[in-house]
């Protein structure tokens, strides 16, 4: 029997245990799922592995299994705070049920809550930021102290899903151990009958994929199980449930950090970019291309959610002037830093038209023009450009703070601009 | 002459410590070239063929005999001993090294000046009349709105990346010495018919390698919107002038494509929404600043006239100088002292630092203080006595600095060329000086008279060939260096752009060419006192055409 020593925690993926992990996949039985587990637990990584459930339609399945292998394995559940709460019974029922003896929750960071969620609503403006508050950050100090996890992936699942196999090696060398990748819908099905396993209390209702409340709506006949998740918010993976061959063993919404400087700090950005399939009636906290806006003018001012408008270089701000108090944000396009057409745009927008919503710069957005956009109006800014992040994040950027122009709205003391000082 | 207040000298301060950050990072890594490539230039860093060049800022062509030195400093501790003034009245070092860039920056600064925006797709250095506040056929003296023009261009948050460089002059004389109408912008001082004085605005013109003539797109804005008008035709060239290609995005361009109406209508739209507003420039604001340019101490002297032929007779070559490089000035007793930097056999518009020092000294003692430089690239001690002129001279034999050939065939306008510019199809300082070599001889050069030769090194026009009486281009053909003539341009209120004559000549050849095109000028003259420009727009091309190709080929 090929064996896999315990795992020291390395971070140079070894070619070695990449070629065990693969040799390890044929060595069970396609719906051999309990000898999978039994021996992840048992052989591979005693003591070392531990499983996140989410409680949702079909985690019974697995944890009955669990419980079959090992009563006291770590069973961790995010309580998101969001949770329906038939979820939080159906916790209570399972653990009962199944004996589990070491079902742990974790949950956010109270402080992290207060400041970037206070009112609740960050799923609706930012489900990213909101996923990475409510799980990603709990979750991320456990998932360094096990060398493997328990997963309830399923190949079916979704398209992306269809190769996936029963043992796969992360990027930061750890075990992910799927035994359930084999099984269908209907396996599942015939499991929980057979097992005589309570179903969850909203499976009934149509609920197929069951998440956060705010994030779960009911998927129709012959749908994508989960494509009741995150419904019209674009967002279908989370980079949580790491891929087949390891390549994302972080969330991705660990990797992609704020992005949106405003009043001194990243913080998470409730809009999104405009996307092919959006639609103008029901798109909300999209920044709204300026030719799109136009052509689909009445539409979106019937539409009543919080909306925004992109300008790129060569679009005139002009011809939606009546309109801009529709927008809570303008973003201004500088697809590259030397495009200087942006600084015009935002000039008039603060000026002449007395724009009071957010102006934020996007594109090529860098350290030594962030200061004139300043003073052309911006108030906000999308930066990827890790210098410039840390730059700002530092509060240095390398800037002249005296100007000889009038330029914007702040009255600037007289002294300041020597053409300006005015007699009386 | 402007003197920093606590606020420009913060001003430079802050921006010399924000630059030398920029280097910082550039040095270290953090930078990648292509990043700071823009920065560098806003800050007059070029990389040329051979190393850095750094360009500096001389507003208006003004400086004082401090900043001089300082300049001579610089050239010395950091350069190999002399500078380049150039066509738009700045100077530029050759040689430094980029770690060096923040310390001369700081020497800079210590004497008011800097390199800010003498280079990259912003608003460069307004320039003037050298003769500015002393000429005799001066309207008024164009520095104070030079000054703010200044100001209100430096680090503009709107205006820092335009789609190309963009150029301000302006000429407070009638008898345009600034070339007004081959800039972005031109401003010729004007009085409306009740006596105010204001400007007319030039716009579109340009050199490089779509010359043009600029266009006059209003004819009178007082002093006081002479900002807000600015700053929408600034506006109107930020939004829609051409991105797409390098070559076609000067404002020229724009005019030129959409029609000197249309971009007028979309000026005078945004003026009349800036008009009246924060640019609004009072009257005690410019009054302010035009006390920085009041006029120096001048004694009351009598009118003294300078009789040259008796001065020629008893020294040539005096004679000569008094003769080309003098100016009238409008106080009597004094006048104005071309230093010529043209010697024959040497790169125009060169001076090493001990010349400038010798310089510096000259104007510190008999001209207030003050120096100029001139976009034909000579140096110009604006207000010395008459009763001096012998005793200038003199110190500047010392120096090889009295060539009295000021406005003659041999005081040419030459971009640095292959020598030193990475953009250069052909040698252009070689050039010259085969051509000042041939026409050395101070009686030929008299009988000449006023003929303006320039010389560029490729189609960027950087020496001005367009508007040479007589231009001439390098281009490169089948990898040789071939040099085009082109005939008949003007820079002054006449402007004109010249026309190539036909198939370009071997550098060797060129010498000849020119004397060729001079002996057909001198045949056809209707007096001596015609001069060449005026014989070539009354007789057209078809003579000098003759006289460079002969008949056959004219007829070919
Ligand atoms: C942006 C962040 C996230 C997104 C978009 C996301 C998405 C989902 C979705 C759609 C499901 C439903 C799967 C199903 O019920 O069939 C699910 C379940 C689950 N998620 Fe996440 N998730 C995120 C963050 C996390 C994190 C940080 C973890 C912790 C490792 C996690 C662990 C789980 C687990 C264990 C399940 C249950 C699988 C099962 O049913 O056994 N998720 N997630
Ligand atoms: S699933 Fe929805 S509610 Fe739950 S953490 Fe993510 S965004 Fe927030
Ligand atoms: S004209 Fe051409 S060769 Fe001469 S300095 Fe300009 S770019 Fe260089």
């Amino acid at each position: 029997m090929a064996q896999v020593n315990a795992l020291p925690r390395q971070h140079r993926p070894d070619p070695l245990r990449a070629l065990g992990v693969v040799a390890l996949n044929g060595m069970f039985d396609e719906m051999d799922a309990l000898g999978v587990l039994r021996h992840a637990v048992e052989e591979i990584l005693p003591g070392d592995v531990a499983i996140v459930s989410s409680f949702g339609a079909d985690s019974a399945v697995l944890l009955h299994m669990v419980s079959k292998v090992k009563k006291d394995l770590p069973v961790y559940f995010l309580e998101t705070g969001k949770h329906f709460p038939e979820t939080l019974d159906y916790v209570e029922t399972l653990k009962t049920r199944l004996g589990l003896t070491n079902v742990i929750a974790i949950q956010p960071d109270p402080a992290d809550l207060k400041r970037f969620d206070p009112n609740g609503d960050l799923w609706e403006t930012d489900p990213d930021s909101c996923c990475h508050i409510r799980k990603t950050e709990p979750l991320e100090p456990i998932t360094e102290e096990y060398g493997g996890w328990v997963t309830g992936r399923k190949r079916y699942q979704t398209v992306e899903r269809g190769v996936l196999p029963h043992f796969e090696l992360t990027s930061d060398d750890r075990i992910k151990v799927n035994p359930l990748a084999h099984f269908s819908d209907a396996d599942v099905v015939a499991y929980r009958q057979e097992h005589n396993l309570p179903e969850h209390p909203l499976y009934q209702s149509g609920y197929k994929s069951i998440g956060c409340a705010p994030c779960t709506s009911v998927v129709a006949e012959g749908e994508d199980p989960r494509a009741g998740r995150w419904r019209g918010l674009n967002k279908k993976e989370c980079g949580i449930h790491f891929d087949f061959n390891g390549a994302i063993a972080k969330p991705m919404v660990a990797v992609e950090k704020h992005r949106l400087f405003k009043d001194g700090a990243f913080i998470a950005d409730p809009f999104h970019d405009w996307g092919e399939g959006d639609d103008a009636a029901t798109a909300h906290y999209t920044h709204v291309p300026l030719p799109v806006f136009l052509e689909h003018r009445e539409t979106f001012l019937a539409n009543p959610h919080p909306l925004g408008l992109l300008v790129s270089p060569g679009e005139r701000i002009e011809d939606v002037k009546d309109d801009l108090q529709r927008f809570a944000s303008v973003a201004i396009k500088f697809p590259a830093f030397t495009d200087g057409r942006g600084y015009s745009t935002a000039r008039l927008l603060s000026e002449r038209y007395r724009f009071a919503g957010e102006i934020r710069a996007v594109g090529d957005v860098l350290a030594d023009q962030i200061p004139l956009m300043r003073r052309c109006g911006v108030t906000a800014l999308v930066v990827t450009h890790e210098p410039t992040r840390q730059a700002l994040a530092e509060g240095k950027l390398a800037e002249v703070a005296i100007f000889y122009q009038p330029v914007g709205l702040t009255e600037v003391p007289v002294g300041t601009r020597p053409y300006l000082r005015r007699a009386g | 002459m402007y003197r920093y207040d606590e606020f420009d000298a913060a001003f430079v301060r802050e921006r010399t410590a924000q630059f030398s950050d920029q280097v910082r990072r550039r040095v270290s890594g953090e930078l990648s070239e292509d990043q700071f490539r823009p920065l560098r230039l806003m800050n007059g860093l070029y990389l040329q063929l051979h190393a850095y060049m750094l360009r500096i800022a001389v507003p208006y062509g003004t400086l004082s005999s401090r900043q001089l030195r300082m300049l001579a400093h610089i050239a010395r501790t950091y350069d190999r001993g002399y500078g380049h003034f150039t066509t738009r009245q700045n100077i530029q070092f050759n040689w430094p090294k980029l770690k060096d860039v923040p310390d001369i920056l700081a020497d800079l600064a210590s004497v008011e000046m800097h390199a800010i925006q003498t280079s990259g797709n912003c608003i460069r250095n307004i320039t003037t009349d050298q003769f500015a506040g002393a000429a005799a056929d001066e309207i008024i003296d164009p520095r104070p709105v030079a000054e703010i023009l200044r100001q209100w261009s430096s680090l503009h948050p709107e205006f820092s990346y335009l789609p190309r460089k963009f150029k301000i002059a302006m000429s407070g004389s009638p008898n345009d010495r600034a070339a007004i109408r081959f800039h972005d912008i031109g401003l010729q001082a004007v009085a409306n018919p009740s006596g105010e004085i204001g400007w007319e605005v030039w716009v579109g013109g340009g050199l490089g390698r779509t010359p043009i003539v600029g266009k006059m797109i209003n004819g009178f804005v007082p002093n006081e919107h002479l900002l807000a008008y600015l700053e929408s035709i600034l506006r109107v060239y930020n939004r829609y002038g051409r991105r797409d290609n390098k070559f076609k995005a000067r404002i020229k361009i724009l005019v030129h494509e959409e029609g000197l109406e249309t971009i007028k209508g979309q000026v005078e739209a945004e003026f009349a929404e800036m008009r009246g507003g924060v640019l609004t420039l009072p009257q005690e604001e410019l009054d302010r600043i035009a006390a920085y340019f009041t006029p120096p101490p001048f004694e009351e002297l009598p009118a003294t006239r300078i009789d040259v032929k008796r001065e020629k007779i008893l020294d040539t070559a005096y004679g000569e100088w008094l003769e080309n490089n003098i100016t009238s000035h409008r106080m009597p007793g004094y006048a104005s002292v071309t230093i010529s930097l043209k010697p024959v056999g040497k790169p125009p518009g060169d001076a090493s630092a001990e010349q400038m020092e010798a310089v510096a000294d000259l104007a510190e003692r008999y001209s207030f203080d003050e120096l100029r430089v001139t976009h034909e690239q000579n140096l110009v001690l604006p207000h010395v006595r008459i009763a001096d002129l012998r005793t200038i001279y003199n110190a500047l034999v010392a120096e090889e600095l009295a060539d009295g050939n000021a406005g003659l065939i041999t005081d040419m306008i030459c971009c640095p060329g292959l020598d030193f510019c990475a953009l250069a199809n052909a040698r252009s300082i070689p050039i010259a000086q085969s051509i000042s070599e041939r026409f050395a001889s101070m009686t030929r050069q008299k009988e000449i008279g006023d003929l303006k030769i320039k010389i560029s090194g490729c189609i960027n026009a950087c020496g001005h060939h367009h508007v040479g009486h007589i231009g001439i281009l390098g281009v490169e053909k089948k990898g040789g260096e071939l040099y085009q003539i082109t005939l008949g341009g003007d820079a002054t209120e006449n402007a004109a752009v010249g026309k190539i004559m036909g198939p370009g000549f071997e550098a060797e050849a060129v010498p000849d060419a020119i004397e060729r095109l001079v002996d057909a000028y001198i045949g056809l003259r209707q007096n001596p006192a015609e001069p060449f420009i005026a014989a070539v727009r009354r007789l057209g091309e078809a003579p000098f055409k003759e006289a460079l190709y002969g008949a056959s080929e004219r007829a070919a």
